[in-house]
């Protein structure tokens, strides 16, 4: 049943190979799903990811990390975070891979059904409502930390948090993922409001190399989306492209 | 008709029925027999005309080789294809039906079904049942929007790469893909990269081995074929004395033969044509 | 075990609860069609068990359909009949052996509890004693055996496995089904 070199796997449907029975995960999860692996997989337990997303003036930038992990193996390094929701709406994912790829799915089928029926391009707000829902109602069960954002023709950008318990907030800055922790010091020190877009988009560029330099589990390449009110605007910097930090 | 004495045949979905009872045996001390696993190496990549899939042929119980050449390839459609590691059952049962439900909607819809939509069927169905069916699935495909592989875990999360391997072999097999890859291969190229990764998984990882499988999906051929065995890695020696036993070894205490006498020839009868 | 226009089948018949033996004359193999048997090793209720229910869908299938059910017919209700209890399995992992009715083509499968089919060219063990019976055919297995060459094969093989597993034995039951009759030897194993 479990294909590792040992097989004293007490558990009767348990694991085969790599990747294949532990869930995929863009933070940690929680203990129970690791215990049917080995111990060199398990043993590294910080697993995760890096997200950030601003409003400046006219919009706002989104950026996260490209790393997929099972255990410590790197699942997919070019892994895109920023998932489309609408138009002018997207999600930062993090937490495990398939909860927040079926939950931005489900809110995706939302949104257009929304837009139908109104007729009009869906408001941020609304989308973040929706993942909120979906969040808290099956919060026993998912985990998902997710970052709305977007631009609408009300209230320009914006930038919701939905964290894993399912609770909604509007912030002029948020971070998120597991790589966050490192970087609250370097973005409560420099965002201040109404920044310019080149300005924003290096400061989301800075945050989010700090954060997978120092995170183990966070890495890869930075992807960015800077959306405004002509669409969205998507662009990659590769790891050796990335801004120079000390690194002592 | 239903009764109790002949019931009807279920019209599908699981059965728990025996879930009590195997629990309340476990307890006392009866364990189920091992399912099969596919401890695998299996992997996919795209070239310049379409994509390549490969899969080893080992299939384990615990430490026992249940299968030395068992087929991961799976059809889902004509040039649709999908390697599964993970529970046997799980990937085969998984692949069929996703197969059936593909076929229908190409009927539905009188189009071929792109890759995208067998992806999502798969995604949803796993996500359904979280991770409890453990098929863990490169699907490769060719379509009018291109080539395309996807990675598809058993919880329902999915990858679209360009090239992906998966299973217990899946790190010997990422290595070589690693180091040969190359943006816009050739066919030669492409095929000799995936029995490399293949043939690393199989000497370097326990639960892959015998032989290499591998599909080449065209672009601008309507329809594919598994190349099996497209090389044989793991040789078993040749035995070069004979064991067989002598006739009349085996004491036999009793002898029944029951003939089988055909009562009726089966005719099949054309009718005219005009 | 495939031979050459001939299949065989073969099983212990012991019945017992753990170390203790209940019986000695247990069958568990079961006659689907004239040259189709299933072995069906595993706890005895859901050898029965299955058993009937897999006798109640071939009748069906042979009332509905009108012919005779094949070795492959046969391989896919027991996969379906299987996986529908994928998460309450029978603890069963039956052997499907067998002549095509009509091209009498050799057939042999091979299921695991939840019914994963495996289908090779030459033989498929299950049961206690799985492992040492892997080991007997593996050595003494040949290709396109002759029907009574093949019954000393399988016989040996698990005359030989059962002597090494303290829960086989008590008599053995062969099968060697040709196209035009089906001998059923009963054979001496250890008895303790």
């Amino acid at each position: 049943m479990n294909s590792y070199l040992t097989d004293n796997v007490p558990n009767r449907f348990a694991c085969l190979g790599l990747g294949t029975n532990s869930p995929q995960s863009l933070t940690k999860r929680p203990a129970a799903s690791l215990r049917d692996m080995p111990d060199w997989l398990t043993s590294e337990h910080s697993t995760g990811t890096s997200l950030m997303a601003a409003e400046f003036d006219g919009g706002v930038v989104i950026g996260a990390d490209t790393r997929t992990t099972t255990g410590a193996y790197v699942a997919n390094r070019v892994t895109d975070k920023l998932t489309r929701v609408t138009d002018r709406i997207y999600c930062c994912r993090s937490g495990s891979a398939a909860d927040t790829q079926a939950i931005a799915d489900v809110v995706t089928y939302h949104l257009e059904f929304h837009e139908i029926e109104t007729g009009e391009p869906a408001l941020v707000r609304s989308a973040a409502a929706v993942f909120k829902d979906i969040c808290y109602n099956y919060r026993d069960q998912m985990s998902a930390g997710i970052i709305v954002a977007g631009w609408d023709s009300r209230h320009g950008g914006q930038v919701y948090s939905v964290p894993i318990g399912g609770m909604v907030v509007r912030q002029p800055v948020t971070i998120g993922g597991s790589g966050s922790t490192f970087i609250y010091g370097y973005v409560d020190s420099t965002f201040k409001p109404k920044m310019t877009r080149e300005e924003c988009e290096q400061f989301v560029l800075n945050g989010l190399t700090l954060a997978l330099s120092r995170d183990g589990s966070s890495g890869g390449c930075v992807r960015l989306g800077t959306i405004t009110k002509d669409g969205v605007d998507r662009r990659v910097v590769l790891h050796n492209d990335l801004p120079k930090f000390y690194e002592g | 008709m239903a009764t109790g004495l002949a019931p009807e045949i279920p019209s599908g979905g699981f059965s728990f029925g025996n879930f009590q009872r195997n629990l309340s045996l476990e307890v006392q001390g009866l364990h189920p027999p091992k399912a099969i696993k596919t401890g695998t190496t299996i992997c996919g990549l795209t070239f310049n005309n379409g994509v390549v899939l490969g899969a080893d042929t080992r299939a384990t119980a615990g430490n026992v080789v249940a299968d030395k050449n068992c087929s991961k390839i799976h059809r889902l459609a004509p040039k649709i294809f999908c390697c599964g590691a993970g529970t046997a059952a799980d990937t085969e049962m998984t692949t069929r039906n996703i197969e059936s439900q593909l076929e229908l909607l190409r009927l539905n819809m009188g189009r071929e079904v792109p890759v995208v939509v067998a992806n999502r069927l798969l995604k949803q169905m796993l996500f359904r049942y979280q991770g409890y069916v453990s098929a863990a699935l490169v699907l490769g495909g060719v379509d009018k929007f291109g080539s395309h592989i996807y990675c598809i875990y058993p919880h329902g999360s999915t990858d679209k790469l360009p090239y992906a391997t998966m299973g217990s072999g899946s790190l010997a097999a990422m290595a070589v893909f690693e180091r040969g890859w190359k943006l816009d291969m050739d066919e030669a190229y492409a095929v000799q990269l995936v029995r490399d990764a293949i043939a690393a998984g199989i000497t370097n990882d326990l639960g892959s081995g015998s032989n290499v499988d591998i599909n080449i999906i065209r672009r601008d051929e309507p329809k594919t074929k598994i190349i099996r065995p497209y090389e044989e890695i793991g040789l078993r020696g040749k035995r070069h004395g004979k064991y067989t036993y002598q006739k009349g070894t085996t004491k036999v205490l009793e002898t029944e033969v029951i003939p089988i006498v055909v009562e009726e020839e089966e005719v099949v009868q054309r009718m005219d044509e005009d | 075990m495939k031979g050459k226009n001939c299949v065989a089948i073969a099983a212990d018949r012991r019945f017992g609860v753990q170390l203790q033996t209940i019986g000695t004359d247990m069958d568990k193999i079961f006659e689907i069609g004239p040259k189709l048997f299933v072995g069906i090793p595993g706890l005895a209720t859901d050898t029965q068990t299955v058993h009937e229910r897999l006798r109640f869908r071939t009748n069906v299938y042979e009332l509905r359909e009108n012919r005779p059910v094949t070795p492959q017919v046969l391989s896919a209700m027991v996969t379906n009949l299987l996986y529908e209890h994928r998460f309450g399995p029978y603890f069963v992992e039956p052997v499907i052996a067998g002549l095509d009715p009509k091209t009498n083509e050799p057939f042999v499968c091979g299921f695991d509890v939840i019914g994963c089919p495996c289908e090779p060219e030459d033989f498929i063990v299950s049961g206690t004693c799985e492992e040492q019976l892997l080991g007997m055919c593996e050595s003494l297995y040949e290709p396109n055996l002759e029907p009574d060459q093949l019954f000393e094969t399988i016989s040996q093989a698990l005359v030989n496995a059962c002597d090494r597993d303290a829960i086989s034995g008590w008599g053995a039951k062969v099968y060697i089904i040709e196209s035009d009759k089906v001998t059923i030897r009963k054979v001496r194993t250890r008895m303790d």
